[in-house]
C-alpha cells in the first residue's frame, strides 16, 4: 500500500499527466510487476491440470503489452494470480513495484477487469462506475463528482442515470472499462474487453483506448484473441503456448504512435503479423489436436 | 391489473358452479349453503369474525415478523462464517422434516393456550420458507461477481451488503411471499388445536356446534386476508426487484 510520493501524484492527477509519446517512456524505469517462474496446477476431484507453466513476465510502467494465446491455455488464470484472486503454486514469485507479493497481499493492488462486463442490474451506470472507489470507503457522493467528468471521455455522457439493461454491448464495455479506471492502480489488467463486440465497434473502441490509455499513463496487460488488436494496440505482443500456457515469444512492436487505424496495412504491421500468425497457428493446432484426442 | 380482473373472474365462475351445484344436485345447506346466506352470515357476525381475523393476522403477523427476519440473519450469517452452515443446516432441516403442526402438542405444553404458542409454530413455518430460499439466494450469486469485488480489496462484509443481498432479493421475497400464505394456514391450524380465539378457534367451535354458516364466513374471511397479504407482497416485489 506505501506508494512513494512519485506514484500518488500521479495516481491522483490522471489529468494533467502527459501523453505517453512512445517507447522511450515506456521502457524507463524498472517493472512494476515482474512474474517469476508461475505455474498453477488445479486439481479438480483428483484430475490435475496444469493451467500455465514456468511464465515468466515482466511489464515496464506505462507499457501497454498484449497477450495472445489459444483458448484455455491460461490467460485468464495468469489474470486471476496477478490479481490476488488465485493462488500460484509454490516455488513462483511475483515482484510488484519491486517488493515480493504473493496471492491474497495481492488483492486491491491492480486495477482488474473480467472477461465478462459483470454490471450490477440494480445499480445505475455512475453507481456501477464507482463501486470499487465504494469499496475503498469513498462517500458515493464524492464518488459520483469524480465519476461524472470522467462520462464525457468514457462516450457515456446523459447515460449516467440509466440501468445497464438499457445499455448497448459496447456501452456497457465502456462502462466496465469506467469502473476499472477508476480503481486507480498503476496496473491494468484487462481480460478480452472488446471480445463480443461487432468488428466495427471493435476497432472505434480500440482508438478509443490508445486516446485513453495515452492521457491517463497505467501500465496495461491486455489479453485478445484477435492478432490485429494485439498489434494495433501493444508496445509488445506476448504469445503464449497450448494448455500449459508457457510464454512462447515476445515482441516488441515498434510502430509509431499515435497509432492510425490505417497502420493495419502497411507493409510493416502486416510482416509482424505474419510472424506472430505463424506461432499463433502452431500453438492453436496443438491446442485443438489435443481437445480431439479427448473428445 | 388484468390480474386482479382474471380473479375476479375465478370468483365469479366458483360462485356460478356452487350455485349451480346446489340446483341440480339439491344440495341441503348443511353440505352446501347458498352464497348470499353465508353473505349473510358474514354480515350479521361481522364484529365477532373480525375479532377473530385481529387475533389471527396477530399470530400470523408476529410469527411471521421474528420468523422472516431470523431466517434473513441466520442465511447471511451462514454465508459469512461457512461452519455455521455446516453445524446448524442440519439441525433445522431435521426439525423441519417433520410437519410444523407436529409440534403443536409441544407447543402448547410449553407456551400455553394463549398466542405465545400459536407465534412459536409460525416462527419455524414461515421462517424455514424464508431461510431456504434466502440461502440458496444468498449461496447462488455469480462467482465472478464475487472475485471483481476482492479484486478491489472488498472483504466478506462488503461483499455481502453490495452483491449478495440485492442479488437475492428476488429468492427472498419469493420466499417472503410463500411464507405469508404458510404464516396464516399455520395460524388457523394451531388455533383449531387449541386457542381462546382466533378464526380457526372459530371454525373449530362452529363446526362442533354444527353451524356451517359461520364456519364457511370464517373460511371466506380467513382466505380473503391470506390473499390480501399475498397481493400486498406481490407488489412490494415489484417495486423492489424492478430490474429483472
Ligand atoms: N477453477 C478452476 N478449476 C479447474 N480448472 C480450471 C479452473 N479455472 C480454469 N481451469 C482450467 O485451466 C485452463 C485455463 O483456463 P483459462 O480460463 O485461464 O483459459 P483462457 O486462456 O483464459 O481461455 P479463454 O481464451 O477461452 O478465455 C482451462 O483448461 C480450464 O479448464
Ligand atoms: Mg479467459
Amino acid at each position: 500500500m506505501a506508494g512513494s510520493a512519485l506514484d500518488r501524484v500521479e495516481t491522483d492527477k490522471p489529468y494533467e499527466a502527459l501523453a505517453v509519446t512512445g517507447k522511450a517512456e515506456a521502457s524507463a524505469g524498472s517493472p512494476i510487476i515482474e512474474l517469476a517462474q508461475l505455474t498453477k496446477t488445479f486439481d479438480s476431484s483428483g484430475q490435475k491440470v496444469v493451467a500455465i507453466e514456468g511464465v515468466d513476465l515482466a511489464v515496464r510502467p506505462g507499457e501497454f503489452v498484449t497477450l495472445v494465446g489459444p483458448s484455455g491455455c491460461g490467460k485468464s488464470t495468469l489474470f486471476n494470480i496477478v490479481s490476488g484472486l488465485l493462488d500460484a503454486d509454490t516455488g513462483g514469485k511475483i515482484h510488484f513495484k519491486g517488493e515480493e507479493r504473493q496471492g491474497k497481499e495481492l488483492l486491491g493492488t491492480v486495477s482488474f477487469m473480467p472477461q465478462r462486463d459483470l454490471l450490477l442490474p440494480w445499480r445505475r451506470v455512475i453507481d456501477n462506475a464507482v463501486i470499487a472507489l465504494e469499496v475503498e470507503g469513498m462517500r458515493r457522493k464524492e464518488a459520483r463528482e469524480k465519476a461524472q467528468v470522467m462520462f464525457q471521455e468514457f462516450g457515456l455522457a446523459g447515460f449516467e442515470r440509466h440501468y445497464p439493461h438499457q445499455l448497448s454491448g459496447g456501452m456497457r464495455q465502456r462502462v466496465a472499462l469506467m469502473r476499472t479506471f477508476l480503481f486507480e492502480r498503476d496496473l491494468m489488467l484487462l481480460d478480452e474487453p472488446f471480445g463480443a463486440l461487432d468488428a466495427l465497434t471493435r476497432v472505434m473502441m480500440q482508438r478509443w483506448l490508445l486516446g485513453i490509455w495515452q492521457r491517463h499513463r497505467r501500465s496495461i496487460l491486455f489479453i485478445t484473441h484477435d492478432v490485429d488488436e494485439a498489434i494495433f494496440l501493444g508496445d509488445r505482443v506476448v504469445v503464449m503456448t497450448a494448455r500449459p500456457g508457457r510464454i512462447k515469444l515476445s515482441r516488441e512492436i515498434d510502430l509509431p504512435r499515435p497509432r492510425d487505424p490505417h497502420v493495419t496495412t502497411t507493409p510493416e504491421f502486416l510482416a509482424i503479423k505474419a510472424d506472430l500468425m505463424e506461432a499463433i497457428e502452431e500453438e492453436s493446432m496443438k491446442s485443438f489436436m489435443s481437445q480431439d484426442e479427448r473428445g | 391489473m388484468a390480474r386482479a380482473g382474471y380473479l375476479a373472474l375465478g370468483i365469479f365462475i366458483i360462485g356460478c358452479l356452487w350455485e349451480a351445484a346446489i340446483a341440480i344436485f339439491a344440495l341441503p345447506p348443511f353440505i352446501l349453503p347458498p352464497l348470499a346466506s353465508i353473505g349473510g352470515a358474514i354480515w350479521s357476525e361481522f364484529p365477532f369474525l373480525m375479532r377473530g381475523l385481529r387475533a389471527t393476522l396477530t399470530v400470523a403477523g408476529a410469527g411471521y415478523a421474528v420468523g422472516a427476519v431470523a431466517a434473513i440473519l441466520l442465511a447471511l450469517s451462514m454465508v459469512l462464517v461457512p461452519t455455521i452452515e455446516r453445524v446448524v443446516k442440519p439441525v433445522i432441516v431435521a426439525i423441519n422434516s417433520v410437519p410444523v403442526v407436529a409440534y403443536a402438542p409441544l407447543c402448547l405444553v410449553w407456551f400455553g393456550m394463549g398466542p405465545a404458542s400459536k407465534i412459536a409454530m409460525v416462527i419455524l413455518a414461515a421462517g424455514f420458507t424464508v431461510f431456504v430460499n434466502a440461502l440458496q439466494g444468498l449461496q447462488s450469486v455469480d462467482a465472478a461477481g464475487v472475485n471483481l469485488l476482492r479484486s478491489f480489496g472488498a472483504g466478506p462484509f462488503r461483499i455481502a451488503w453490495m452483491l449478495r443481498l440485492p442479488a437475492a432479493l428476488p429468492a427472498i421475497i419469493t420466499g417472503l411471499r410463500v411464507a405469508v400464505v404458510r404464516s396464516m394456514i399455520i395460524a388457523i391450524v394451531a388455533e383449531m388445536l387449541g386457542a381462546y380465539e382466533g378464526l380457526g378457534r372459530i371454525i373449530y367451535e362452529s363446526t362442533q356446534q354444527i353451524e356451517f354458516l359461520t364456519l364457511w364466513a370464517a373460511i371466506i374471511v380467513a382466505s380473503t386476508a391470506s390473499m390480501i397479504a399475498y397481493g400486498i407482497l406481490v407488489v412490494i416485489d415489484r417495486r423492489l426487484v424492478w430490474w429483472k
